[in-house]
């Protein structure tokens, strides 16, 4: 069936973004895992959302990536990850055969054909899931705001030597505490 | 074996999942980490769409789809964002460095 | 109209918590007024319930399967509970007005204070085992927060830390009787349980029943859990009064009174509650009557006047421990009251270096002594009241060996009572003048108290009927004032009683010639009777654990995508495995 080919695609581009040796091929993978989770998004009978996947995965997040790796450095990648690859891989084998397993023995026969929607996506999002919707253009408003504070160039107040000042109190009021400690005998009866 | 358009969704969900979570405990880059979050909203997309086909709620099952899909995508703005501040006041993007420093 | 009062009581001081914690920094004057003022009105709804009180629950909130539901239920015990925590609680909170000096970080102890009063109330009126353990743990939360509220003095926070693990691990043994409750009843309804005992088996009632008799004696500082109190004095005075005089100590009493009717008939709970309670008023009369640091020695003398109520409740007799409790808690809030005007006025805490302050401070002293004619059981105050119906009950309902060593807790009370207000008001000056003789607000918290001490003995019949009406389960019988007057000093008892106390204050004025021979005794009590050394183990043991656990914190990302991993795997396992 051509939807699990292109999953099993998938599939292996996103095991080949992550394996891969430089940021920006990953990136690049990833646009493709992007793609193709569009196509089968359309062949679920969701033609807006797979519209809009292919835009903002493969067009916005791809861009942000490539401008991200331009001014962070190039590919700075380390070989020692913390936890073992071999357990790494071997746990992730095993939730995602789990899951695999289970959605492959179960009961339930859903229909052969993709059927079209029962309401369409826009009564559907605007008139039974308005909060939603209020809370998405929320969350976009604040996170652009974020995106926009993170990336301007002021200073922030902790620089120029506040930073130190606070940190050196701290650690005096550390030092007293500790003396207070082994000064006083243990405090029993 | 059921090989319904849910089972085939399930199982490639599965497998991204499976690849997500392998650049999760991998990676010591954060960009990457970022990138391997951008798999798992995508499996996350897959399995909620099935989902909604096998019920019968479609639009439910678009409409919640469409709420991760933007809720993943501004966590990989700022989380890129956030990258890049760091890179420019620490110097580095390793998860374990960034883990031992103070203040 | 009664469901809106009891709302009140939880909703009231919560609210002024949360007003208290928002006013962070502004003048304090204004908030001395309005923590007092949410206090009083407090106070106020509490004494208009008494009036209203029922045996049905007055709110019930169904909170949707696991959680059952939440249910206030204004009986006769719970509304003592909660109008002794109110009243008390207002008097208290008046009095830290003048204890409290301004630069002190106020919004934070009037929150804690407030927001205890609330839960203080919810544990006495909830109805539902659940909501009960949810209400004792934050009663545990703000004792803490209160004991450690000079964080930055280590014996303040090291009390604060050994009161929390003592008492929570009663918390723990209550969440697992509520839990129980639940698998075998289906809900936490408490009246339903108290009416049909037997819808536990035999076995696991028996395991509820001392399991909740520990989580009580932790929290009611009974033996063997009982040394967190003393460390617990390091709070500010109108913290102990509040806290661990007159309401959080009494929860395990409550506790134990509350679920009586179902475990009586369980073997040999009555005989270890009674020793239990024998043990405690032993231990902390001789350990009151040795102390040397005047807050503690009121909390040795807490810990023996609980041991009494203890005692009463393992005998039956619920009405003489609920009379108990409110005496007590009147007598002794004056008592530490009346500590931290000495304190404040003095600057020290040490016996040894007080003494001649009776003509400096006469109101102090009178206030002081009121109450000391309370803790010892004279027929002035209503300590002698409740006193001698608690050790009649305990003649009737249990073992004569007891009564006799409860008569010689009775003497201990009476040594140390005059020991108490000999060594800090008369014979000669050993240290420092006093700055003052109460400050207004604390003099007119005293003056509350005093006066309710040498009455409140003439709302026993009315405390009775209350009781009696409201209290299916229990099957109390109502009296009159009158009638238990009468039937007390008719009893000869009663004056086998006051012969005793005479005896103990005797036994005080020849403490020179009776030295000698108890010395052996001096060690042993000093040393606490060994309880100190088992929690030192008790407390040392838990942080090694948590030390331990610590490791599994690692604070790096991928360590926590792994564990993110490893709780999907246990998920999905119990998932497939339920699909098979």
């Amino acid at each position: 069936m051509p939807v699990l080919l292109l999953l099993l695609v998938a599939v292996v581009f996103a095991v080949q973004a992550v394996r891969s040796g430089s940021l920006l091929a990953s990136a690049l993978w990833l646009a493709g895992v992007s793609a193709l989770t569009a196509t089968v998004l359309y062949l679920f009978g969701a033609a807006q959302l797979a519209v809009i996947e292919l835009s903002v995965g493969t067009g916005l997040v791809t861009v942000l990536f490539v401008l991200a790796i331009n001014i962070a450095g190039d590919d700075p990648l380390t070989p020692h990850p913390l936890v073992p690859k071999g357990l790494a891989a071997g746990c992730c084998l095993l939730v995602a055969g789990v899951v695999a397993w289970m959605a492959l023995s179960s009961a339930s026969a859903a229909a052969g054909t993709f059927r079209a929607a029962d309401l369409p996506l826009a009564q559907m999002l605007w008139q039974r899931r308005g909060l939603d919707m209020l809370l998405q253009v929320v969350l976009i408003f604040s996170g652009v705001l974020g995106m926009l504070g993170l990336l301007s160039e002021r200073r922030s107040p902790l620089d120029g030597g506040l930073a130190e000042e606070v940190a050196e109190g701290r650690d005096r009021d550390l030092q007293r505490l500790e003396n207070q400690l082994h000064e006083k005998p243990e405090a029993g009866q | 074996m059921n090989l319904s358009p849910l089972s085939v969704a399930l199982v490639g969900a599965a497998g991204l999942l499976g690849a997500g979570f392998y650049g999760l405990l991998i990676s010591r880059n954060l960009i990457k980490i970022v990138l391997a979050l951008q798999i798992l909203a995508k499996a996350a997309l897959l399995a909620l769409v099935a989902a909604g086909q096998a019920a019968g709620s479609i639009a439910l099952g678009q409409s919640l789809a469409l709420t991760v899909l933007v809720a993943d995508t501004l966590v990989a703005v700022v989380g890129i964002a956030l990258g890049v501040q760091v890179r420019r006041r620490t110097g580095t993007l390793d998860v374990r460095e960034l883990s031992r420093l103070k203040g | 109209m009664v469901s809106l009062l009891v709302v009140l009581l939880i909703a009231l001081p919560w609210l002024g918590a949360a007003c208290a914690a928002l006013a962070n920094g502004r003048d304090p004057r204004r908030l001395h007024v309005l923590a007092a003022g949410f206090a009083l009105a407090t106070g106020c709804v509490a004494v208009a319930a008494l009036f209203l009180a029922r045996s049905a629950a007055a709110v019930r909130l169904p909170l949707g399967g696991v959680f059952g539901d939440f249910i206030l239920v204004p009986d006769g015990l719970g509304l003592l509970i909660a109008a002794v925590a109110s009243i008390v609680g207002s008097l208290a909170v008046i009095f830290a007005a003048n204890y409290m000096h301004a630069d002190e970080q106020l919004s934070r102890f009037y929150a804690f204070m407030l927001f205890f009063i609330g839960a203080m109330n919810g544990l006495g009126l909830s109805g539902s085992l659940l909501f009960t353990f949810v209400f004792w743990e934050i009663t545990a939360l703000c004792s803490y927060a209160l004991i450690s509220f000079h964080n930055d003095d280590l014996k303040a926070v090291a009390g604060g830390v050994k009161a929390l693990v003592m008492t929570q691990l009663g918390g723990v043994g209550l969440l697992a009787g509520a839990l129980l409750l639940y698998s075998h009843q289906g809900n936490y309804e408490i009246s339903a349980f108290l009416a049909n005992p037997q819808v536990l088996p035999a076995g696991v009632l028996a395991l509820l029943a001392f399991g909740l008799l520990a989580g009580s004696a932790a929290k009611s500082a009974q033996v063997p859990f009982h040394s967190w109190l003393p460390d617990a004095m390091e709070a500010p005075t109108p913290v102990t009064a509040l806290i661990h005089a007159a309401t959080m100590v009494n929860a395990g009493v409550y506790l134990l009174a509350r679920f009586y009717p179902a475990f009586a008939a369980v073997p040999g709970w009555r005989l270890t509650v009674m020793i239990v309670g024998a043990a405690s008023a032993l231990v902390g009369g001789l350990q009151a009557a040795c102390a040397l640091d005047l807050k503690r020695a009121l909390a040795f003398s807490t810990i023996s006047q609980l041991g009494f109520m203890v005692y009463a409740v393992g005998a039956g007799g619920i009405f003489p421990a609920a009379l108990h409790l409110l005496s007590h808690a009147l007598f002794k809030a004056l008592l530490f009251l009346s500590s931290g005007a000495i304190i404040t006025a003095l600057g020290t805490r040490d016996l040894r270096q007080m003494g001649g302050l009776g003509r400096k401070m006469p109101f102090v002293r009178a206030a002081f002594v009121i109450g000391a004619l309370g803790l010892a059981g004279l027929p002035i105050a209503n300590g002698f009241f409740s006193k001698d119906l608690v050790l009649e009950s305990g003649l009737a309902g249990g073992p004569a060996w007891l009564y006799a060593l409860m008569l010689l807790a009775v003497a201990l009370t009476a040594c140390y009572s005059l020991r108490l207000v000999w060594l800090v008001f008369y014979g000669q000056r050993r240290g420092p003048e006093p700055a003052h003789d109460g400050l207004p607000a604390m003099r007119f918290s005293l003056a509350a108290l005093a006066f309710a001490t040498l009455t409140s003995w003439l709302l026993a019949g009315p405390l009775s009927s209350l009781l009696a009406s409201t209290l299916p389960a229990q099957a109390l019988v109502s009296r009159s004032t009158g009638s238990l007057v009468l039937d007390l000093l008719a009893s000869p008892w009663t004056w086998l009683t006051l012969a005793v106390v005479a005896l103990g204050f005797g036994v005080y004025l020849l403490r020179g010639w009776l030295a000698a021979p108890l010395r052996w005794l001096r060690p042993v009590v000093e040393g606490g009777f060994g309880f100190p050394w088992l929690e030192r183990q008790v407390i040392g043991a838990t942080r090694w654990i948590s030390e331990r656990l610590q490791r599994l914190q690692t604070g790096q990302l991928n360590w926590n995508a792994f564990g993110l991993l490893a709780g999907l795997l246990a998920v999905l396992a119990v998932l497939a495995g339920a699909a098979r």
